[in-house]
């Protein structure tokens, strides 16, 4: 059979097994382990078992399910709703202040934890139901909390970030610094969005009246909610920046500022503990078992030599290495709306690594771009998991109908920042290279 | 039929019980990690085992998770067409699917029993500056690859037992876990 032939029958038979509803993992162990037996024979799986055992020996992935634990952890305290009045106090007697004010929280937990889910949870049980109360346009409080929950990817600590610099070789510090100016751009991005349409369509933001404003004294007191948050940022991203520690002993540095923080708040409870374990453990090992098959995965595919045949393929895109770009990011985009990005990026990246590379494009600026296209697959339909998790915590009033057009506006805003940082790369690439020089 | 049943409770109840002990390596993982930070930084003394003891602790925990994963459905699938069908349209597509399922799970216990007996014949150490022994972590790879093994059975029998209407098995409903 043509590698062609082979390749497409490989995709199709992946995407038939996807479809019938089979566990990822599986449908990556076991498609490849079939084209793998006529390829390369049987006991080229003996190759796919002994880096099963590479995976397990991988320091760097401990990592995971300690940032998930911390997340897990400070989903349970207080931290969030601590945060929320102050933002609150501060920001109520501004028009749209409750959504830049949402915004600024979840820019503050991404800055903690390594995953989107955690932020998305706390705000739509504290911001949204206040932002709702308060007259805000259902639209505009639910758009805010999708946009602003899938930060926890890009902002460092990022578990995608790992992920991706385990596949693709790239230093995990790099990746790390290379996300904050981004994120920070978004941030200000969609206030800006926030502001301009609230300045024209007062309705949709309504500021607080002056007699639920705060006195100064109240805001500055306040403000000792932003301390704990704060002081584990320092402990997370300034062990790692520093070269202090790395970004696994930091992970462990932050489980001690979430448990730290839990216990302030007197929620430090073995119940609390064993939950955030267990479903730490669950979220640790369905990545691991994707990374798992994804040996077998990039293993199959090697085997049939399918990767002269896709950068064939990419030669042929028009509008030279900037139409490879796009065309991989439309890729990633559509794949997003099926597909969790673990497995987009067990996918992908073996397959795109080598033709950026080629093409003499930086892999920690692709990666960057890669990880807000990431988060937008978060908050699109049909397979966004933000959405579901909103879903999972609105009033019954709000239906998935609601939720989607919350979002329309918030993408095309994330899509602006891709553009930016396509443009302006020194968007992504200065801080890395400021941080890490030579290295 | 009830030796059958016997063995689909007992399986679950295992992969349960087993995954519920070993989410709390967490801990360990944590503590050990923290501890070299503080032996680093505190007593400027680091350690040679903490962080090699921790990452095979890691490599235990992530593969001995599949079963707990399965037990629980916690394996991310997508279910854009899945979900429409009725339980037993799902049933007879899950027995479809099992066979890629088992493709990749008996390979890879195939596979895993190798490497496996021949690290236990030669006591394999790491050859690091601690060497310890590794061949335990390496148990590991079978042992968790045949729990997943078993709990895709259990899975297998439930299907057949709700696509042919048989009464040995009666569906329950299950949690769901997190995501990324």
């Amino acid at each position: 059979m043509s590698i062609e032939a082979l390749t497409l029958l490989f995709f199709g038979a992946l995407l038939f097994f996807l479809m019938l509803g089979l566990p990822l993992a599986f449908v990556l162990g076991g498609v490849s382990v079939v084209f793998l037996y006529f390829t390369w024979g049987f006991d080229s799986f003996f190759m796919v078992a002994s880096q099963i055992w590479g995976t397990m020996g991988s320091f760097t992935l401990v990592a995971i399910p300690l940032f998930v634990f911390m997340a897990m952890v400070l989903e349970r305290t207080g931290v969030a709703r601590d945060l929320y009045r102050m933002m609150h106090l501060w920001w109520g007697g501004v028009r749209g202040g409750l959504a830049i004010g949402t915004l600024l929280i979840c820019a503050v937990f991404a800055a903690m934890v390594g995953i989107s889910g955690a932020a998305v949870v706390a705000m739509g049980t504290i911001a949204l139901p206040s932002m709702l109360d308060r007259g805000y346009d259902k639209n505009m409080a639910l758009g805010v909390i999708n946009t602003g929950g899938g930060w926890g990817i890009l902002i460092p600590p990022s578990i995608l970030m790992i992920l991706y610099a385990l596949i693709t070789g790239v230093s995990v510090g790099k990746m790390f610094a290379a996300g904050i100016l981004p994120g920070i751009m978004l941030m200000i991005l969609t206030a800006l969005y926030i502001v301009i349409r609230c300045y024209f369509q007062p309705h949709l933001a309504p500021a607080l009246p002056p007699e639920e404003r705060a006195s100064w004294p109240e805001k500055f007191r306040a403000l000792r909610a932003v301390l704990l948050p704060i002081l584990i940022v320092f402990m997370v991203l300034g062990s790692i920046i520093g070269g202090i520690t790395t970004p696994t002993e930091a992970a462990a540095v932050g489980v001690l500022g979430a448990l730290i923080s839990a216990a302030t708040y007197g929620k430090l409870t073995w119940p609390m503990l064993q939950e955030a374990s267990i479903r730490t453990f669950k979220l640790t090992g369905m990545i691991m078992w994707i990374l798992f098959a994804a040996h077998a995965f990039s293993a199959a595919y090697q085997s049939m030599g399918a990767q002269d045949l896709i950068e064939g393929l990419m030669a042929m895109v028009p509008g030279g290495p900037w139409g490879v770009v796009i065309s991989m990011m439309l890729i990633t985009f559509l794949l997003a709306m099926v597909l969790d990005p673990v497995g987009i990026m067990m996918i992908t990246l073996p397959v795109f690594i080598p033709i950026i590379e080629a093409l003499g494009f930086d892999p920690i600026w692709f990666g960057i771009l890669f990880v807000i296209n990431m988060e937008i697959g978060y908050m699109t339909p049909p397979f966004g998991f933000n959405l579901f998790y909103l879903k999972g915590i609105v009033p019954p009033s709000i239906t998935m109908n609601d939720i989607y057009r919350s979002i329309v506006p918030f993408v095309l805003v994330e899509i602006l920042g891709i553009a930016l940082i396509m443009v302006f790369p020194e968007i992504a690439t200065y801080l890395p290279n400021l941080f890490f020089k030579g290295g | 039929m009830r030796a059958l049943s016997a063995f689909m409770t007992g399986v679950t109840r295992m992969n349960k019980l087993i995954g519920k002990w070993v989410s709390y390596l967490i801990f360990a993982m944590f503590v050990f990690l923290l501890m070299e930070v503080g032996f680093r930084y505190l007593f400027n003394s680091p350690t040679v085992w903490t962080n090699e003891l921790t990452q095979m602790l890691f490599g235990v925990y992530a593969v001995m998770s599949g079963g707990y994963i399965m037990a629980h459905r916690g394996h991310v699938n997508v279910d854009l067409v899945y979900s429409h069908m009725t339980p037993r349209g799902q049933a007879v597509t899950d027995i479809i699917t099992s066979t890629v399922f088992f493709a990749f799970t008996l390979a890879l216990l195939y596979f895993g029993v190798d490497i496996a007996r021949e690290s236990i014949a030669s006591l394999e150490t790491s050859y690091s500056a601690w060497n310890p022994p590794i061949w335990p972590v390496k148990l590991a790879i079978p042992v968790g690859t045949g729990l997943l093994v078993l709990q895709g059975l259990v899975k297998l029998l439930e299907d057949i037992a709700i696509a042919f209407n048989l009464s040995y098995y009666q569906p329950e409903s299950t949690d769901a876990g997190d995501t990324l």
